[in-house]
């Protein structure tokens, strides 16, 4: 079918790497976040107490400070090898990052991946 | 639905008990008449609509080997198109893509202002573009599209409802695919669905049909199915008394129980009418 984004934790990251292993026919993901960094085109999301992301905005993306964003990108190579990051493709405003109790966010990645046939076609 | 049990009940020394699951949800004389009784909205993903599979031409749309009349789903709004007569949203879930279609009320048209039909025009229930939407209506199709004709779209402000609809999903799926939690054959489910969950139709999975048969009857009679299932016997089964003293029931509740059980064709009785065995395939 057409586009899937699965839902994942940046531990996740590189399984969805375009040169992992397997013909993994999508690179796209969602990811939620609090934004903790703004530095020109580049930003830090943090995920819970799951560590932090490193998104390539586009020029017409507006993060703020503190909100909670889900994004939508593609899993790309940082720049001088700094690891993995999303290029960013949308951003959701969530609002404040306590409204969203992150814990039911990893049961959502966790159930998504475990009982994939009703969420993702398999790679 | 008693004519459909009998007519499972009766057929089972030729037919090998082949027809029960289908019997109860799936039977052509279920496809129509069975649309009153199942009023049932029921929380899915994008990918489960387009999956979902349809037996035959007009017939009701299956996910999971279940009729659904009504789905219920939260996605991103891709697209908003106004038309004279209907608005059309395009929600993207994150699982795939469907077409979503609301009637305007020719009601509310040029009553805007008014409290009535969709309320508050402008105000809190305005659907945005990419925000997301909660959507409740019934699977159509025109031609070989298929979308959602909507009874309501909604805008979902909290994440959490996001959340708890994609676990609720889950949820429903897992009852449909492997039978109620703790269910008889919760633990020999689990391995079969492990492989097979793939296979969206279920149809085959003759556990959960016993387990659906299972789930509207009293505890006491589930608590007799327990017992028929776990207690060492031999090819007769067990005898209501024997039930009776190891659930320490006086046997009228225990033969109350059975009827139940009998009637739904999940037991069956074997040397005499008191002494009952598991139907298995």
């Amino acid at each position: 079918m057409s586009l899937q984004t699965p839902r994942i934790l940046p531990a996740h990251l590189n399984a969805f790497h375009p040169s992992s292993s397997g013909p993994r026919s999508t690179h796209t993901v969602r990811i939620l976040g609090t934004v903790t960094g703004l530095r020109g085109d580049q930003a830090t999301i943090t995920c819970g107490n799951n560590g932090d992301v490193t998104l390539l905005l586009k020029p017409d993306s507006h993060l703020q400070m503190g909100k909670l964003v889900e994004v939508v990108g593609k899993v790309t190579d940082l720049e001088d090898g700094q690891g993995l990051g999303i290029r960013v493709l949308g951003t959701t405003d969530w609002g404040n990052p306590s409204d969203c109790d992150y814990k039911i966010y990893e049961q959502v990645v966790e159930a998504t991946h475990r009982f994939k046939s009703i969420f993702y076609d398999a790679e | 639905m008693d004519g459909g049990y009998n007519n499972n009940y009766n057929s089972y020394g030729g037919g090998g008990g082949g027809g029960f699951m289908p019997g109860e949800m799936n039977s052509p004389s279920g496809g129509k008449g069975g649309d009153r009784d199942n009023k049932t909205l029921r929380p899915v993903t994008v990918k489960q609509i387009v999956d979902a599979s349809q037996p035959f031409p007009e017939a009701n749309y299956q996910v999971d080997g279940a009729d659904v009349a009504n789905v219920l789903f939260i996605g991103q709004v891709r697209n908003i198109s106004s038309q004279s007569t209907n608005v059309t949203y395009k929600i993207d879930d994150g699982t795939g893509e469907i077409e979503v279609k609301k009637w305007v009320d020719s009601g509310s048209a040029d009553s805007m202002d008014t409290d009535e039909g969709k309320a508050p025009g402008s105000g809190k229930n305005e659907i945005e573009l990419n925000g997301y939407a909660r959507v409740s209506g019934a699977i159509k199709s025109f031609g070989n599209k298929r979308y959602i004709g909507a009874h309501n779209v909604l805008p979902v402000k909290d994440i959490n409802e996001l959340h708890c609809h994609i676990l609720e999903a889950t949820v429903v799926h897992l009852f449909f695919t492997r039978g109620p939690p703790g269910g008889a054959n919760a633990g020999a489910k689990g391995a079969v669905a492990a492989g097979g969950d793939a296979v969206m139709g279920g149809a085959d999975d003759y556990g959960a049909g016993q387990n659906r048969a299972l789930m509207s009857m009293s505890p006491l009679a589930k608590k007799v199915y327990q017992v028929l299932r776990t207690e060492p016997q031999d090819d007769t089964g067990l005898h209501v008394q024997q039930i009776a003293a190891k659930m320490n029931v006086p046997a009228t509740d225990v033969a109350r129980a059975g009827e139940e059980l009998l009637g739904a064709g999940v037991i069956f009785s074997t040397s005499d009418e008191q002494t009952w065995a598991i139907l298995e395939y």
